[in-house]
């Protein structure tokens, strides 16, 4: 009966049928998938860079797809640790992979948020109409540039502006800061941990993960009887963070990692990862012109700022932002990717916001998975794509170090 | 406060007869105007207060506005759910004296021409207006946002639009579609020629009926809700109001709409646009959706709206188009006639005696007449 439903409309109004629409300047979303996330130090990826893993990833994606690489009119790459954000050679991997030298390469680092950063980036130059078609990726190796070298250099005179030094806070004590002013217990984070544990545990076993991965060769250097080094290559096809059997109680009994009283540790705090991301997107006219099949719709991305010694509460901001930007509710949001840094931290946003966890990380989160840092944002966009329906809407989120937040809406198609 | 019943229908529109000071027309839909029939009321208002039924028509439909003849004392157009139009005549009893079937969707409004009188314009979930004459029997003319009304060969006002997408499957949609609906499409007061329109995709439009591409003015105004009525200020001529799903009352100034805000052939205003300009003055308070607003034809700084919150408001623009740096901070919501006990839709102010008397009616069953002045 259309004017029931017209006057249901009238009465309780939102954006979601507007944003179903599907109009010729839409960005949509034509292809995304991700490479296996590996253990930093001593997983398979160890003794590739992110320009390998990106290179490879690219190589694939372009396989699978079959996009005509001529179309491609921009990549943008996330990427955190390496420095000036990979700029050198995740644009050399970019060509390796056979994307032509026409194509342009921008390298982004917004922390933990650049891999959404990118496909925001792509997404807003479609919408301006300075291109039609780009690819956006992450692409991070935690196993070579994660440690001392990824400090900051600060001049003298700066380094005891108290401002700066917040800046300056571990990660792990950012989040013991949450847990303890919003009164998270231990308790709550070890089941939320072991939650996502099981969760990922049951996706990669049932092959939920099949989809959204695509095979890469990598190159593992060994010792062998004489103590030469070989070179073995290998095809990585599986996650190596899920584990099997965690619970609660086997989390209760680590220690705390950040501070003696603290509540963080190893098991409730994400993994470190290496892994890339890759996401084609496209204006609707081009993917329909060109017969691409469409995936998705991206809506909009909000990025913004919280205190800094506190970071972890940046979804609780950037969710209700975006949101209200995009017209919509949480309750217009079927499907949740929130990136857990921490189990604290992520709790405390998805309470904030009313987030029900039945549609939170449903195949499990970073914990589990891996926080391959640049490349989170563009592998939430690889999983969520996976677990929505037609027409339903999706959000991804992270928590930003330096005390930020972003967020971001899409619709399935 | 004066009552009255519409037994078994539920009031859609209302409007005082421009000829008689105590004759009230009432449009009203059974089952909600959900599915049904329709009646046109009209009624009288009485020296002692009572209100009471002098005729009324029953319709296959219902009725969801309507709008008295201004050039004969006894006649009245009604709006119809099953996109008709039918022109009613007191002395004629049961059936409508003329029927206009052109629309193919319902018909949301009609209103006459305060200027020129010998014509009317109706406004229809079709997509299209259509301007009218009550001796012919065919529309004079259609007005409608997607067709081009300039050459056949260069499509102008159709590339201002992105059209929808030609993949079929694209093309479903789960949700019922009301972006191209016209709630409300008003003449203006000033101009025999002019007309102002609302639409379900928050666009305000201005048209003049003269010209060859008689879209004139075409921007968003409530923040991509739905638009659902618009009324021409009667004392200034581009003053306009505009209410939505947004349950906001804004007062717009059409100078100051510029041509940044607005779709150009060129440079086709994009889908996700959905932040307009800023309106000259903006009047919240109702709860739900408004449904309607009008200004008074006695002062041109006042005006009512009616929502689905149940209530009438009366508010105070204080808002000054010449000089906003002298806008007062005394405007604002004046009153809340809160006697309805469903959702309010219809409501008129009386051109008669003692300004600031108000007729409404809504999904109560009820028409009341009353002063707004005299709210608590």
């Amino acid at each position: 009966m259309d004017r029931l439903q017209q006057l249901s409309g009238q009465l309780s109004p939102s954006s979601k049928q507007s944003l179903l629409q599907k109009n010729p300047d839409d960005v949509v979303i034509v292809a995304a998938y991700r490479t296996a996330l590996t253990k930093g130090g001593r997983g398979k990826f160890k003794d590739v860079g992110s320009d390998y893993l990106l290179t490879e990833l690219l190589k694939g994606f372009i396989k699978k797809t079959g996009v005509d690489v001529n179309l491609i009119e921009d990549v943008a790459c996330g990427n955190v640790l390496n420095r000036a954000a990979g700029a050198f050679e995740h644009r050399g991997a970019s060509l390796a992979a056979g994307i032509p030298y026409t194509s342009g390469f921008i390298a982004l680092n917004r922390q933990c948020s650049s891999g959404l950063m990118a496909i925001s980036e792509i997404a807003n130059k479609i919408k301006a109409g300075e291109i039609d078609c780009g690819i956006a990726a992450g692409s991070e190796s935690m196993s070579i540039n994660y440690g001392p070298n990824s400090l900051p250099n600060l001049t003298p005179a700066l380094q005891d502006n108290p401002e700066m030094q917040k800046c300056l806070i571990p990660m792990g004590i950012t989040n013991e800061n949450v847990v303890k002013k919003y009164n998270i217990s231990r308790q709550k984070q070890d089941e939320f941990a072991a939650n996502s544990y099981n969760k990922a545990e049951r996706a990669v076993s049932s092959g939920a993960f099949k989809d959204e991965i695509i095979p890469i060769e990598t190159i593992i250097a060994e010792e062998d009887d004489d103590d030469n080094i070989v070179y073995r290559k290998e095809i990585v096809d599986t996650d190596e963070g899920p584990r099997k059997g965690v619970t609660a109680q086997s989390l209760a009994k680590l220690k705390p990692a950040f501070a003696a009283d603290g509540t963080t540790h190893a098991g409730n705090a994400s993994q470190i990862t290496d892994g890339a991301a890759v996401v084609l997107l496209m204006r609707r006219s081009l993917a329909e012109a060109k017969g691409y099949p469409i995936e998705g719709k991206f809506v909009l991305c909000s990025a913004v700022g919280v205190p800094p010694e506190i970071m972890g509460v940046g979804p609780a901001v950037a969710i209700p932002t975006v949101l209200k930007k995009a017209g919509l509710t949480v309750s217009d949001i079927d499907v949740f990717e929130i990136n857990e840094a921490f189990a604290g931290q992520c709790l405390y946003s998805a309470e904030a916001c009313n987030i029900p966890l039945d549609r939170l990380n449903i195949n499990g989160g970073a914990i589990a998975l891996g926080h391959p840092l640049g490349t989170t944002g563009a592998r939430q966009y690889a999983t969520i794509l996976r677990l929505l329906k037609k027409g339903e809407f999706g959000l991804t989120s992270m928590c930003i170090g330096t005390g930020m937040g972003a967020a971001s809406i899409l619709v399935k198609e | 406060m004066l009552p009255f019943r519409t037994r078994g229908y539920n009031g859609y529109g209302v409007q005082y007869s421009p000829y008689f000071d105590n004759k009230l027309a009432v449009a009203t839909a059974a089952n909600y105007g959900l599915v049904g029939n329709g009646r046109l009321f009209i009624l009288n208002i009485e020296p002692n207060g009572t209100i009471v039924e002098q005729t009324s028509w029953e319709t296959q439909d219902g009725l969801f506005d309507l709008a008295w003849s201004e050039v004969h004392e006894n006649q009245v157009t009604a709006a119809s759910g099953d996109g008709s139009i039918k022109l009613f005549d007191l002395t004629v009893g049961q059936f409508p004296v003329m029927n206009w079937k052109e629309h193919t969707r319902e018909v949301f409004s009609v209103n006459w021409n305060l200027v020129d009188k010998t014509n009317f314009i109706s406004a229809s979930w079709d997509g299209s207006m259509k301007v009218w004459s009550p001796q012919r029997p065919d529309s004079l003319l259609t007005l409608s946002h997607a067709q081009d009304f300039t050459t056949k060969s260069s499509p102008v006002e159709s590339t201002a639009r992105p059209p929808l997408s030609h993949q079929q499957q694209h093309q479903q949609s789960q949700h019922v579609n009301t972006a191209n609906c016209i709630y409300n499409a008003t003449f203006s007061p000033h101009s025999p020629s002019t007309v102002v329109s609302v639409n379900g995709s928050s666009h305000v439009q201005i048209w003049d009926i003269r010209a060859p591409r008689p879209l004139q003015i075409d921007y968003v105004a409530h923040g991509g809700l739905e638009a659902l009525s618009c009324d021409w200020n009667k004392y200034k001529p581009t003053i306009i109001a505009s209410a939505g799903t947004d349950k906001s009352v804004r007062i717009w100034d059409l100078r100051m709409i510029t041509k940044i805000d607005q779709p150009h052939a060129h440079a086709p205003m994009p889908a996700y646009h959905i932040r307009g300009p800023t309106p000259l003055n903006e009047l919240l308070g109702h709860q739900f959706a408004v449904r309607k607003v009008q200004w008074s034809p006695h002062d041109g700084q006042e005006l009512i709206s009616t929502s689905y919150d149940m209530s009438v408001r009366v508010w105070r623009d204080e808002s000054n188009e010449r000089a906003r740096f002298l806008n007062m901070k005394n405007g604002g919501c004046k009153g809340v006639m809160g006697q309805h006990k469903e959702f309010v839709i219809g409501c008129d102010y009386s051109l008669w005696g003692e300004p600031g008397w108000v007729a409404s009616t809504g999904w109560d069953e009820m028409v009341y007449v009353w002063d707004s002045k005299r709210l608590q």
